[in-house]
């Protein structure tokens, strides 16, 4: 028994030492920066996750895991201007310049995050708020009256209760995927990710969304009032809405177009595929 | 004369007050405040002028060059240093790598900006032009494969496939307007198609140069 | 070299440089971007007060200034020309987001908008006590409308006339409207001021 027990102990000891050295060479920075209002912060990551959340004071808390010593953080703050940078030092890659950020700012800060690998966060600001990622899962919620930028290659795109402002997302491959989303300007122009809005098309704004392949699919509640234009040039349109017609010069193909208004056609929606399905969904 | 007509006849008092006024403002401290407060917020805020110290984010003026150059509008020196606060290790591969799809890109420019009739007449010429702008294009894409893998080898599929992807959304583009030069809609996925190509080649640039 | 030889020698080095732009120059075009950049940016951002904003709107000042070069025949200061430019690229953005950039009399504010009118005892006076930062703070607070006007006029130093022209209105709602934005600002300084002597 007692050496059944040493034994179970020694293995307790390797498994924590294990867990220790995986730990080795990951150091932590608390970074703290006085700014007045509306500041501007920007956090260029090459590789790892950096999530932006409202502080309650004027200051940006800026916690960083450093994965190795072969990264560290360069930062300069000027005025009222924050800038964090990642700088990879040689011989570092994916997984030895990773740099995982946590950023508490002012609500009202303008906020920019470049990434390759992500993901990228914020939630709950009403500064601007631009991201910009290769492969990085973008994720925003809760801004209001503030613009929304978003541009990735491959990484998927994810809104959710963004409130008058512009928003304007470009993805190439990644799936953008729009959630209680209105303002008086939402663009969204994809290459084959896929589009999926699912709102009400509000506040008399514009929605354009367009793909290139990418499939998309637009819900919104019986009271929607809008003014809608869909086409696919290769690919089928289907619309559960009992349109209005309208007088317009737009070619109405069936099964690949159609137009028309529902309600006081508040809001202009123009849903454009070349080759993709597009779906105008009742809830 | 009252406060109200005071404040009434006020925002007309630029050049100075009338007799009347200046009696009002002599007996009246709240009127008299007012308007030294009004004309303190007036005067210091011309030296807000003298805060012009903030700067635009360097990536402004990257822009403005991009599109001067797409709208031909600049030409740049053969050998010298090509921008004053360009970073040196890029000096080498600026012409070269983005240059393909700056022509692809003046290219939808100047096409999406001409009026329909204009592109109608232009037809016969969209077909040659194209095909040597896609002959440019392709060496570009090689040549900007061939700097993501020397720098960022595990990146070099993935900018491969989009800029299959995208080239394919062009292809594709260019035949609908080439269909119907009029139709606003082609031209709008031309362009694009054409800013979805510049950003592949902005976000090689940024991300895999160190 | 004295000032004024100086700012002669720059004036000779803007000439040469238009001169090389509008041969299609770039040193040239981006030696005229940085001499000018800070003032356009700094007006673009007193009249948003968004980043993010300003520098799309410097981007538009500079790419309509150098399309347009080859028009400069230097009947005023090129700065001047870039100047109003710049406003006017603001002033459309503003139309463009349907935000008013005048206001119409009486019309559009908001109640929280208005100037409020005085209760109570008497603050004490605002004169010799503002400070520029301060200052700043409140005119970013300022809605669009009274930004605008106040901007223009007060800190970039257009006549109601010029305002009117550009804008767009009649001078006595130019005049009306900046007496309301000053009314704006001396409220919001106020408050702020006593946000402060409230703190310990």
């Amino acid at each position: 028994m007692m050496l059944n027990s040493t034994r179970a102990a020694k293995v307790v000891v390797i498994l924590a030492l294990a867990g220790t050295i995986s730990a080795v060479g990951e150091t932590r920075q608390q970074l703290h920066f006085k700014v007045g209002r509306k500041p501007n912060i920007s956090i260029n990551n090459q590789y790892g996750a950096v999530s932006v959340k409202p502080g309650a004071k004027r200051e940006v808390v800026v916690t960083a895991v450093l994965h190795s010593d072969k990264v560290e953080i360069d930062q300069s703050h000027r005025g009222n201007r924050v800038d964090i940078v990642s700088h990879l030092l040689a011989g570092a890659d994916q997984s030895t310049g990773q740099v995982d950020y946590e950023v508490l700012v002012p609500a009202d800060a303008n906020v920019t995050l470049t990434s390759m690998t992500g993901p990228l966060h914020a939630e709950k600001l009403h500064g601007d708020v631009v991201m910009e990622g290769n492969t990085a899962d973008v994720d925003v919620r809760d801004v209001s009256d503030a613009h929304v930028h978003v541009k990735t290659l491959n990484g998927p795109v994810t809104l959710t209760d963004i409130r008058d402002g512009h928003v304007e997302i470009t993805s190439l491959g990644g799936d953008v995927v729009l959630t209680s989303v209105s303002g008086p300007l939402v663009e969204v122009n994809s290459s084959s990710g896929k589009i999926r809005y699912d709102g009400d098309f509000g506040d008399g704004g514009e929605y354009l969304l367009t793909s290139h392949t990418g499939d998309i699919q637009a819900t919104a509640p019986s009271y929607a009032s809008i003014d809608v234009t869909a086409r696919s040039e290769q690919g089928q349109v289907e619309n559960d809405f009992q349109l209005q017609p309208k007088h317009t010069s737009f070619p109405i193909k069936a099964g690949s177009a159609f137009a028309g208004t529902v309600g006081k056609a508040a809001s202009s929606v123009r849903l454009f595929s070349f080759s993709g399905k597009i779906h105008l969904k009742k809830r | 004369m009252t406060c109200e007509e005071f404040e009434r006849v006020l925002p007309e008092n630029e050049g100075g007050h009338t007799i009347e006024q200046k009696s009002h403002l002599n007996s009246c401290s709240p009127c008299s405040d007012l308007v030294a407060d009004l004309n303190a917020i007036s005067e210091q805020a011309r030296f807000l002028r003298d805060t012009d110290t903030d700067e635009p984010n360097p990536r402004v003026w990257n822009s403005i060059r991009i599109a001067l150059r797409q709208e031909g509008l600049i030409r740049e020196p053969e050998s010298a240093p090509f921008l004053v606060h360009s970073q040196p290790r890029r000096r080498r591969l600026v012409w070269l790598i983005p240059a393909g799809a700056l022509i692809l890109l003046m290219f939808g420019v100047v096409q999406y900006k001409r009026a329909p009739v204009q592109l109608a007449a232009q037809k016969p010429v969209l077909s040659s032009a194209t095909s040597e702008i896609a002959d440019a294009s392709s060496l570009d894409d090689q040549q900007l494969l061939e700097v993501v893998s020397k720098h960022a080898p595990a990146m070099r599929a993935s900018y491969a496939a989009n800029l299959r992807d995208v080239n394919s959304y062009i292809r594709d583009a260019e035949e609908s307007v080439k269909i119907d030069p009029n139709d606003e809609q082609a031209q709008k996925y031309l362009m694009d198609a054409y800013e979805q190509k510049s950003i592949v080649y902005e976000m090689a640039m940024d991300r895999s140069l160190p | 070299m004295t000032d004024a030889r100086k700012s002669q020698a720059q004036k000779i080095s803007e000439v040469e440089l238009i001169e090389r732009a509008k041969q299609g120059d770039a040193e040239a075009f981006e030696a005229l971007y940085h001499l000018h950049k800070r003032r356009v940016y700094s007006l673009c951002l007193r009249m948003t007060a968004n980043t993010a904003a300003a520098e799309d709107l410097t981007q538009e000042a500079f790419l309509q200034l150098f399309r347009k070069i080859g028009t400069f025949r230097g009947e005023s200061a090129f700065s001047t020309w870039l100047h109003r430019m710049a406003v006017n690229v603001v002033l459309m953005q503003l139309r463009k987001k349907g935000l008013p950039v005048v206001p119409l009399e009486d019309t559009i504010e908001t109640e929280e908008e208005a100037p409020r009118k005085e209760l109570g005892a008497p603050d004490p006076s605002l004169a010799g006590s503002i400070d520029r930062l301060q200052l700043q703070r409140a005119v970013e607070d300022l809605p669009p409308g009274y930004r605008s006007i106040f901007v223009l006029h007060d800190v970039e130093g257009y006549e109601h006339n010029e305002i009117a022209e550009i804008v767009g209105c009649s001078v006595g709602n130019s005049k009306s409207q900046l007496h309301k934005a000053r009314l704006k600002l001396r409220e919001l300084l106020k408050t702020s001021r006593a946000e402060k002597a409230r703190k310990p």
